[in-house]
């Protein structure tokens, strides 16, 4: 009887993990319309009803908790502020001459971005889950391909690049953060404060870009490698998205959209090469609403 | 645990709930920098409470959910927490447990050692970004969280699912003699509604009179 339980427990154990790997290389190697696929969008359209339900009967009493942990975080940053602030204020005084210079820098930077999200048109997406890994930064937005979102259309909130859709159901996608190791974005440093520095790098197109990638399991930093040494890249220059294509492949993500700011350079692994650090400027943690750019121009090797 | 079609739907709904919570609140939290994961913590639960094999189905299913609810790589998340769900119901099967902080260490510990084979896997997968050591830090804490998640979670679980569990007997009803066979449902101190309600009581009371006074219970709160 004992013998028959444990044949029968370790069958069942056997049986459980051979179906697993089963799920998992059958999902790796089959195409996006697999049956696989198709019976996890169903189970996904069938849940998420629910959890946007829980989602918005839970909102308070996150909030309630993540204040908690947001007050003790401030008395930290309290001190530091100040000094900030301090530094701001002189910074104001000559950032007031520059004021004038912005809207013809900023045409010239091509930052206009009703102009760059033009051909756009946006759909805005209540958050109503995220992934509880690092490995998997992803989140569940409630709009889907009922309202013509589809695979790799870019993502943004008020503050800068969110990331692209993964995968889409009819009422709902899944949004591939910035931060997730599956996603990269093709970048560009702007030019420092330095006006004429900036006008002559502008008009040269010569800002420096690379591939800007997330570092897994650091949900505030992102990595712009292989930048030439010889590049003088500083503290609290501004990425944006540079839209790179070289008429074949292209990125999915439109120029011109702001993407963070440098905390830190590096030497590379290799000499010639330096590393940046790039903190995202979407409060990736704390969305609650994004915008899906669906339709615009077609960018050549991006499926839709 | 002896599981009927009626403890089966209670552990379905505990399952359910719990993907839906962890997507919908718990992924949202950020505490100590790292977010609280009630998954493995739950599956862990239901391994201590039921053994191997329930232990594997839930931590499958509970896998499964999560998977796709967030449309996420099937099988992964399978994997590691019907391990972990064995494991603990293996434990539990092999070892008593006498104390109640034992199940909140074993969540914590489960919940780190779910946590790295997460890892490993996703890196034996394939991963092209570079890889932080602040994941550690998130696995540490996370484990930290579980088991303070666990200290409420697991009695929990161990209520809802009090009628199929073999050990489980509460207290009170140890210490009175006769109660189960009474057929009556007992106010707090011992006396039956109808005992309360007559003054003098009935059932079980006449049957304590008879014993002898060295054999009475001295719980029971007769008048």
């Amino acid at each position: 009887m004992y013998r028959k339980q444990v044949r029968r427990r370790r069958a069942v154990l056997v049986a459980l993990i051979v179906v697993s790997l089963v799920l998992l290389s059958s999902h790796f190697s089959e195409a996006e319309s697999g049956p696989l696929h198709t019976i996890q969008r169903g189970v996904s359209a069938a849940l998420s009803p629910i959890g946007e339900g829980a989602e918005r009967v839970l909102k308070p009493a996150r909030d309630l908790v993540n204040w908690f942990d947001e007050t003790f975080d401030a008395r930290g940053e309290n001190e530091q502020l100040r000094k900030e602030v301090a530094d701001l204020r002189a910074e104001v005084a000559e950032a007031r001459d520059a004021v004038g210079d912005n809207a013809e820098f900023e045409k010239l930077l091509k930052l206009d971005r009703g102009a760059a999200l033009g051909g756009y048109d946006p759909v805005t997406a209540r958050v109503i889950g995220r992934s509880p890994t690092v490995w998997f930064s992803t989140v569940t937005v409630d709009q889907g391909s009922s309202s013509g979102i589809e695979r790799n259309d870019p993502v943004i909130n008020a503050d800068g690049l969110v990331g692209r859709i993964g995968d889409v159901t009819a009422g709902t996608a899944k949004v591939e953060l910035i931060t997730d190791p599956d996603n990269a974005v093709s970048a560009e440093v702007l030019p420092t404060a330095d006006p004429e520095d900036a006008v002559a790098r502008a008009l040269s197109s010569e800002n420096p870009t690379g591939i800007v990638a997330p570092v897994a399991g650091d949900p505030d930093d992102l990595l712009l490698d292989f930048l030439d040494e010889q590049e003088p890249i500083e503290e609290n220059q501004i990425l944006i998205t540079a839209g790179w294509s070289n008429g074949t492949v292209s990125s999915a993500y439109p120029p011109g959209i702001p993407v963070g700011r440098v905390v830190e350079t590096e030497a590379g692994e290799q000499e010639e090469f330096q590393r940046i650090h790039v903190s995202p400027f979407a409060d990736l943690r704390d969305i609650e609403h994004v915008q899906v750019l669906t339709g615009g121009p077609d960018r050549p090797g991006v499926p839709g | 645990m002896i599981v009927t079609r009626r403890i089966g739907i209670r552990i379905a709904l505990i399952v359910l709930v719990t993907v839906i919570l962890q997507v919908s609140f718990f992924s949202y939290l950020w505490i100590l920098g790292a977010t609280p994961n009630i998954v493995p913590v739950v599956v862990v639960s239901l391994g201590l409470l039921g053994g191997g094999v329930v232990g594997a189905v839930c931590g499958f299913a509970t896998g499964f959910l999560l998977d796709s609810l967030l449309l996420q790589t099937l099988g992964v998340s399978s994997l590691v927490l019907l391990s972990i769900g064995y494991l603990a119901g293996r434990y539990r099967e092999g070892v008593e447990i006498t104390s109640w902080l034992i199940p909140p260490l074993l969540a914590g510990g489960f919940t780190l050692l779910g946590a790295a084979g997460f890892a490993a896997v996703q890196l034996m997968l394939g991963v092209d970004a570079a890889v932080s050591v602040v994941f550690l830090r998130e696995i540490v804490v996370q484990g930290l969280l579980a088991v303070l998640l666990a200290m409420a979670i697991y009695p929990l679980l161990r209520r809802i699912l009090a009628p199929a569990l073999i050990d489980y007997a509460p207290s009170r009803r140890l210490l009175v003699p006769g109660l189960r066979r009474s057929g009556r449902r007992r106010r707090r101190g011992g006396r039956s509604r109808s005992a309360a309600k007559d003054g003098h009581g009935s059932g079980p009371v006449r049957r304590r009179r008879r014993l002898p006074a060295r054999r009475r219970p001295v719980a029971g709160g007769a008048p």
